[in-house]
């Protein structure tokens, strides 16, 4: 065999060694067994910590003899905030390890088509972090959020911010779906409550780096309210360039919830003094359950002062402990689809759940979002300190009526 | 890089002395025979979502075929192919959902649009070569992206959803068996079409510009007309894949599907399978699929892994799959060629007395 023969080979191994992965016969999923499916977007900023952590206390309750006896199976997968990959990874938990409950995504633009795929299937998808309104509004039976729904986080703005500091807002968001959701909700709201059009309105791309020109316009139109949509590094960076280009400190900085996200404050610093967000869950909570968590946050995965992306993480691992405990299940091959109905209907029973969030969680059976959107408190924290050592302080607690905003 | 094209004038690579009979009889004839092979194979597979890998493999075949046209036959350096595709994607999505065309009537009309896209695409190339005309065409297939991003009524940023899937009379083709006797079809229908024009004189045309277009246009060949035509004929590819995207299960669209990644991924499949193949093209889209899919359980190191089946692949195997088939049927038929004339030679030896 020539050398260029041998190189060949050595180049088409790993393809082929991983090639042969695919037409194996997949691992029989296993009776007796409770299977997840948890996809997310792992690859950013804590992502891998985010899943880990709801891997960890899922399969953590194993040690102890699992639930009523039944141990709980975790297969973790990244969907890299892309619906493509995302559509991927629930059709493989659906059908090759036959998952008795999905548990995903990060983003809105993932959660979405997943919501119709797991209708279809008949699979029951619990979502940890996505915002949208429409998630819960395709009418799907098997879908539940924990995660506080976007209709909620824009009232909690703007009603604050309306009554407490003035209604002449500037918009400046990105082209990513979180940061288009913020922004137009507020508007929304303004001209529904308010009768008030923006001040100022301009969208940017994701990956833009740049702001000044818009910023400039901004502060000359002398706003009362900047608004901030975008994710982690959009925030950090619009926040900085508003304080280069001279708007000054009463103008109130208010963004989305990924402001909520530790580099924002690290990487803008003392720029973020004054900035606020809407949030499921704040570091600085002082009740004894929040600060437990907190510290169980920190000594095992090593973050300081975990956000709500973390919370919400814990507490979908939690809600579906419960779930899980109160649902009888045989666990057969055959009752698969039994099985995937019976959490489904337990998930559906899950009343004034009180955990991490700042009020009671309820779902309910009806497939409409005052039934599927369990979390619907949300609260305002304002920075108080930038940098590395960052630091917060809660301003408002707001609990909506089931029905508010749709 | 130039391709070896010791098999294009002939014969499909790897085709067997049976199935050239069979060609010789009527040339749809093997590709009949393929397609009644590839019928069962949603019956042989162990669950749906290896079906579902096998209808994003199909595409990819699309994809990665009509790529091969301007990059590989006419020899082209464009990385607007994803864009073209996104184009194929929203045109379908929006003329049935929007307009209430069928599947039937959206792919073509889908095509037709990224046709005239890839036109556009296309006009660069009068002027511009190599490492110039990827940059002219990555800025085109970034401005699509973005410009879907901003635009509200294409979903932007949100994603644009509920897009039908095929109907046959009441039936809908839903679910991923059914929909594999879409794309399957479609498949090799787009394999022999990218054939027949191989071997057509416009394939001869391309393959000159590719060479040399001067000495192509000293020898009365039309190189901007060649060079226009290949963008053309790629970019109803990406249109027919774009649309096969669009009307899949569950029937949602997003821009983050069509960024640098996804094209470099779609390069890979051609460089891994081999520049200007046709069957290099398939087998690069079907192992680059399983790569990709299979690398998702292991996504702390994915695109390390994914990396370097890339850089071992360029540096071992520079033609790609298809050099290595090239390179095997070359020999073969050396060692074929040596046996005869060695066989000539002890027949044609005078014997000694």
């Amino acid at each position: 065999m020539t050398h260029k023969t041998k190189a060949s080979i050595l180049a088409l191994l790993p393809a082929a060694a991983l090639g042969a992965g695919l037409l194996s016969a997949p691992a029989h999923a296993q009776d007796g067994v409770i299977r997840i499916g948890i996809t997310l977007r792992m690859v950013v900023e804590n992502g891998l910590k985010y899943g880990q952590l709801a891997k960890d206390e899922l399969e953590g309750v194993n040690a102890a003899g699992g639930v009523n006896g039944k141990k709980i199976e975790v297969i973790l997968l990244d969907d890299e905030c892309k619906p493509d990959k995302g559509i991927a990874n629930v059709n493989r938990f659906i059908h090759q390890h036959k998952v008795h409950l999905v548990l995903g995504s990060t983003c809105s633009s993932v959660s979405l088509p997943m919501v119709d795929v797991t209708a279809k299937e008949e699979v029951p998808q619990i979502v940890p972090h996505s915002t949208n309104a429409n998630i819960t509004k395709k009418g799907s039976a098997w879908v539940f959020r924990t995660s506080v729904s976007e209709r909620f986080y824009a009232a909690i703005h703007a009603k604050y911010l309306s009554e407490k500091v003035g209604k002449k807002v500037a918009y400046l968001y990105t082209t990513d779906g979180a940061a288009i959701g913020f922004a137009k909700d507020y508007m929304a709201f303004m001209r529904r409550t308010y009768q008030t059009e923006p001040l100022y309105e301009a969208q940017m791309q994701e990956t833009d780096l740049d702001f000044r020109s818009h910023l400039l316009k901004i502060k000359s139109l002398n706003p009362e309210v900047l608004a901030i949509g975008g994710q982690l590094d959009a925030i950090a960076r619009i926040t900085q360039q508003a304080l280069e280009v001279g708007i000054p400190a009463k103008v109130r900085r208010v963004a989305a919830s990924a402001a909520s996200n530790a580099p924002v404050p690290e990487l803008a610093g003392d720029a973020v003094v004054g900035l606020t967000f809407a949030a499921a869950f704040s570091c600085k909570d002082e009740r004894p359950v929040a600060q437990q968590f907190v510290k169980m946050v920190q000594e095992k995965y090593k973050v300081r002062c975990p956000d709500h992306d973390f919370s919400q993480a814990y507490e979908t691992a939690q809600l579906l402990k419960l779930a899980l405990k109160n649902a009888k299940l045989e666990l057969t091959e055959a009752s698969l689809k039994a099985d995937r109905a019976a959490i489904r209907d337990a998930l559906a029973n899950i009343q004034n759940y009180s955990g991490l969030a700042s009020g009671p969680i309820n779902f309910c059976a009806d497939p409409t979002p005052q039934c599927r959107d369990g979390n619907r408190t949300g609260i305002l924290v304002e920075y108080t300190k930038g940098g590395k050592d960052y630091d917060m302080n809660v301003l408002a607690r707001v609990s909506f009526e089931p029905d508010f905003g749709l | 890089m130039r391709a070896d094209f010791a098999n294009d004038s002939g014969p499909p690579a790897g085709q067997s002395a049976g199935a050239a009979k069979l060609n010789a009889l009527h040339p749809t004839l093997p590709w009949i025979l393929a397609w009644l092979l590839l019928l069962p194979i949603p019956f042989c597979l162990t669950n749906a979502y290896t079906q579902f890998v096998v209808n994003v493999i199909c595409i990819n075949i699309i994809l990665a075929v009509g790529l091969n046209i301007v990059k590989g036959f006419a020899g082209q350096v464009t990385v607007g192919h994803i864009a073209l595709a996104a184009v194929g994607a929203y045109t379908s999505a929006v003329v049935s959902t929007k307009a209430g065309i069928p599947f039937w009537g959206a792919l073509p009309l889908a095509m037709l649009l990224t046709a005239f896209a890839g036109a556009i695409v296309g006009i660069p190339s009068f002027r511009l070569e190599g490492a110039y005309l990827a940059l002219a065409t990555l800025g085109l297939a970034e401005s699509v992206r973005i410009v879907i991003s901003g635009t509200e009524w294409l979903g932007a940023a949100i994603g644009y959803e509920g897009i039908p899937p095929p109907y046959l009379g009441s039936f809908a083709l839903a679910d991923h068996r059914s929909y594999y006797y879409v794309v399957m079809p479609l498949a090799l229908v787009g394999l022999y079409f990218s054939f027949s024009i191989l071997r057509s004189d416009v394939g001869r045309a391309f393959k000159a510009v590719r060479e040399d277009p001067l000495a192509a246009a000293a020898n009365g060949v039309n190189v901007r007309k060649y060079k226009l035509i290949a963008f053309v004929l790629s970019a109803l590819y990406a249109g027919c894949a774009g649309s096969l995207q669009a009307h899949m299960a569950p029937g949602f669209l997003h821009p983050n599907s069509y960024t640098i990644t996804e094209m470099v991924t779609l390069l890979l499949m051609v460089v891994f399978g081999g520049i200007g193949h046709i069957w290099g093209g398939v087998i690069g889209a079907i192992i680059v699929t399983i790569v990709d899919d299979l690398t998702r359980d292991y996504y702390q190191y994915r695109m390390a892994m994914f990396g370097a089946v890339i850089v071992l692949t360029v540096m071992f195997m520079p033609r790609g799959v298809g050099g290595l088939i090239d390179d095997f049927l070359r020999r073969r038929r050396f060692a074929s060629i040596r046996q005869k004339r060695a066989e000539l030679a002890a027949t044609t030896a005078p014997e000694e007395t």
